[in-house]
């Protein structure tokens, strides 16, 4: 059920410039909990983008519409040039495995050994994978996040930074094209919020991947932004870069910034 | 009202969809045996020990409770085989499952509960592995196979509970009290006695997994799946076990 | 990795024994089912099964040797049973055997009994017919034990009223058992018979001594003498009664032999109307007394348990 991702490749057609397209897209959760009205928004190969937003205001939601978590009531995503919105899972699950989602909490297995994390998805990803090139994966993947001396242990004896990371480095070993963060820098100091932003750009540098970065925390959204995208009540409030945004007339929007 | 039933209706809509799913997914390769492996291990083995001394206890328990009566109508030699019987037929099969309903239950549901309030499940999800073929298969697979031969170990156990028992009052050797024990089973006091426990050990997997999966996000959602796991399976256990029952009695 | 490998011969080990158990379970409830190892059958017909059941064990010299395998009814009077038994008692059991139901103690289950025949007759073949004897059913069982119990309850009754009787009463036995004078008269009884038998001792001594006229009873000679004398005596009566029936014939005589014999008859009558008159007496005392109540208890008399009350005086 689960193709490799040389087969898939062939199945997704490239198509240039916009990696991601939506068009439109309507969430409700029950009947008057309206949470996107018709979000129009394009993502460009190799930019990072960050989406601001008040609690409540959809950011979460629309990242894991993307990634067919949640089914969109109404509207167009296309990623790939593929409508995430009709796709069977086995198709879908091709293109979960081009796209990388670092979750607000990290979700590492918790039963799991951080070496066991790392390969839960690949495993099942390159069957015929050797247990040498297997180990390889895993402590280069550790190593760019510098943490190969955790690889032994559970995810309990982690601190909150140390679990981003390795969650981190567990969706990397994908090597996915487009990179989803939901909130990467919560609940974290602001020295360790600031390494895992820095870490976020040079993986961009690095695998040259494309980016939509969810948060809160400014510093976070200056050092890594290419764009920035504001939500207000399910629909796109404004959108430029920092320095742009920050300078913004409209009062609502500079008080993100300060 | 009307609210309320559709809620309720819609509830047990999902629950049948959600164990149909379990018979669509496991005959799919590829099966995850080195997780199914884990939690026989983790639900089977371990649940060994507590199933063991629960089942020797309801052995010996119940050969002190049973004998007064038995004495006073000179039927004491009945002793074994009655024990034995109402362990195999009965006795072992259900105290077995609310145990391990208590026990495997309750931990399959706080395990994927807290599982899917972290988003560990959507994280399996997103990288295109099926969380549902991962966790629930292997786990419901597991019960179902484990809870039988825990079963088994329990008459076992709780028979040699009775002879510990019996020889505080008489001297019978081991040999004799078995041939006694044994001589009063019968094939079809085994064979509905064991299907039965199948179906424990299905709907033990099944609830736990279904609790844990819909489990709704908050930390407080977990204790909540793991306590609604527990009080369900253990009320299916007694429903199944009626039905069991009546099933037998009606074909034999 | 380690841990796997840990677990994996626990989790090995606990499925191989929990399977071992279940297996030798079937295979020990199997055996005693006779699901295992060779088997011959055996038909027999019974007009009662009196609740046999298929499954019920079948017993031969006391052991399990097989078991019922069907019941089926094929009349209203006749119902066939099949039989599943090892094939190794099978040249034991003869073609004359007899086939029984019991039951495995007071409550227990039904038993059906093979009873070995005849030892010069042939072993049984496979799916072979034997005789079958009525059983005994509970309540045969129980009826014969009810009249012996009554007839133990009249026994007893019978006892009863004779221990009182001894205890109570007037009788015999109780004034041996109880009175003292009665006892200390039958040893006065006793010593004087004593005496007496000594008396008599002493006279036997003197009859068998010489001399005495008795003791010469027992001289033959004497004998002899009293032999020949009686002889002539009784020459002598023949003689005169001779005398006698010719003076009776002889016409001068005869009338007062005549007178002679109606007095005699006269007599006679007389004396059989006064015996009626006597009769009629006593009759007549019988009845008052009867009347008045005043019966005479006989001496051990068997008297219903039920008529005791009214005789304690």
């Amino acid at each position: 059920m689960q193709k490799s991702q040389e087969s898939t490749q062939e199945d997704v057609v490239r198509t240039g410039k916009p990696i991601i397209e939506i068009k439109g897209l309507h969430k409700s959760f029950g009947k008057s909990n309206d949470i996107l009205k018709g979000l129009d928004l394009t993502v460009n190969e190799g930019e990072n983008l960050v989406v601001l937003g008040k609690s409540g205001s959809g950011k979460s939601v629309l990242i894991k519409c993307l990634v067919g978590l949640i089914r969109a009531d109404q509207g167009e995503i296309s990623v790939f040039g593929n409508n995430i919105t009709t796709l069977d899972s086995n198709n879908l699950n091709a293109v979960r495995i081009r796209m990388g989602f670092l979750f607000q909490n990290a979700a590492l297995y918790d039963s799991m050994t951080v070496r066991e994390n790392l390969a839960f998805p690949l495993k099942r990803h390159q069957k015929d994978i050797s247990d040498e090139d297997l180990d390889k994966t895993i402590r280069e993947s550790l190593d760019s996040v510098g943490l190969e001396e955790a690889i032994d242990k559970m995810p309990s004896e982690l601190s909150g930074g140390m679990r981003k990371r390795i969650g981190l480095a567990r969706t990397l070993i994908l090597k996915p094209e487009i990179m989803l963060y939901d909130e990467p820098t919560t609940g974290l100091d602001t020295i360790t919020s600031r390494e895992i932003s820095e870490l976020i750009l040079a993986i961009q540098k690095k695998n040259k991947t494309t980016a939509i970065i969810i948060t809160h925390d400014m510093a976070c959204a200056k050092l890594t932004a290419d764009r920035i995208v504001v939500l207000k009540e399910g629909v796109m409030e404004a959108e430029g870069t920092y320095e742009s945004l920050e300078n913004s007339e409209d009062e609502w929007i500079r008080s993100f910034f300060i | 009202m009307v609210v309320y039933l559709k809620n309720k209706f819609s509830d047990a809509g999902t629950a049948t969809l959600f164990a149909a799913r379990f018979f669509k997914e496991v005959f799919r390769p590829p099966l995850e045996i080195k997780e199914f492996l884990r939690q026989c291990y983790i639900l089977g083995y371990k649940s060994l020990v507590l199933v063991g001394i629960t089942a020797f206890i309801m052995g010996l328990v119940m050969t002190l409770q049973s004998r007064p009566t038995l004495v006073e109508f000179g039927a004491e030699a009945w002793l074994p085989g009655m024990v034995a019987l109402s362990l195999v037929k009965e006795i072992a099969p259900v105290i077995t499952a609310v145990i391990c309903a208590g026990k495997i239950a309750s931990a399959i549901g706080a395990e994927l509960g807290s599982m899917k309030v972290t988003e560990q499940i959507d994280a399996m999800e997103v990288s295109a592995v099926n969380p549902y073929k991962y966790l629930v298969v292997t786990r419901v697979l597991a019960t179902t196979l484990m809870i039988p031969l825990l079963v088994i170990f329990a008459d076992a156990i709780g028979i040699f509970g009775s002879y510990i028992s019996m020889n505080i009052h008489t001297d019978i050797t081991l040999f004799r009290f078995l041939s006694k024990a044994l001589g009063s089973i019968e094939f079809i006091d085994i064979i509905p006695a064991t299907i039965k426990t199948f179906f424990f050990g299905f709907f033990i997997g099944m609830i736990g997994c279904y609790k844990g999966f819909t489990a709704a996000n908050g930390t407080e959602s977990v204790g909540r799946a793991a306590n609604a796991a527990v009080v369900s399976a253990s009320i299916t256990i007694f429903v199944i076990d009626m039905i069991a029952v009546q099933i037998t009695d009606l074909f034999l | 990795m380690k841990n796997e490998a840990g677990f994996t011969w626990k989790l090995g080990m606990f499925v191989v024994v929990g399977l071992i158990l279940f297996i030798a379970a079937i295979y020990i409830v199997g055996k005693q089912k006779n699901f295992f190892g060779s088997t011959f059958k055996v038909r027999t017909q019974f007009a009662n099964v009196s609740g046999l059941k298929v499954g019920n064990n079948v017993r031969f010299s006391g052991i399990n040797v097989g078991t019922v395998d069907d019941i089926q009814l094929v009349t209203d009077t006749t119902v066939a049973v099949l039989l599943v038994i090892k094939e190794d008692v099978q040249p034991f059991i003869k073609s004359d055997a007899t086939a029984t139901i019991g039951s495995d103690g007071l409550m227990g289950d039904r038993v059906l009994t093979i009873n070995s025949g005849s030892a010069r007759a042939a072993a049984i073949k496979d799916n072979g017919f034997i005789k079958s004897l009525s059983s005994v059913e509970m309540e045969d069982l129980m009826a014969s034990v009810k009249t012996s119990l009554d007839n133990a309850g009249l026994i007893t009754g019978e006892l009863a009223s004779f221990t009182h009787k001894m205890n109570n009463n007037n009788g015999a036995l109780s004034r041996l058992m109880y009175d003292e004078g009665f006892s200390n008269s039958l040893k006065s009884t006793l010593s004087n018979l004593q005496t007496s038998t000594n008396e008599f001792a002493k006279f036997a001594s003197n009859m068998n001594n010489e001399g005495g006229a008795l003791a010469k009873l027992n001289d033959p000679e004497f004998g002899e003498k009293l032999d020949s004398t009686m002889s002539n005596l009784q020459s002598g009566t023949k003689g005169l009664s001779d005398n006698m029936e010719a003076a009776k014939n002889n016409f001068l005589l005869r009338g007062f032999f005549k007178k002679k014999k109606k007095a005699e008859e006269k007599k006679q009558n007389e004396l059989k109307k006064q015996e009626e008159q006597r009769r009629k007496q006593q009759l007549k005392l019988a009845k008052e007394r009867q009347e008045k109540g005043d019966t005479t208890v006989p001496a051990v008399p068997v008297v219903p348990a039920d008529t005791t009350k009214t005789l304690i005086p």
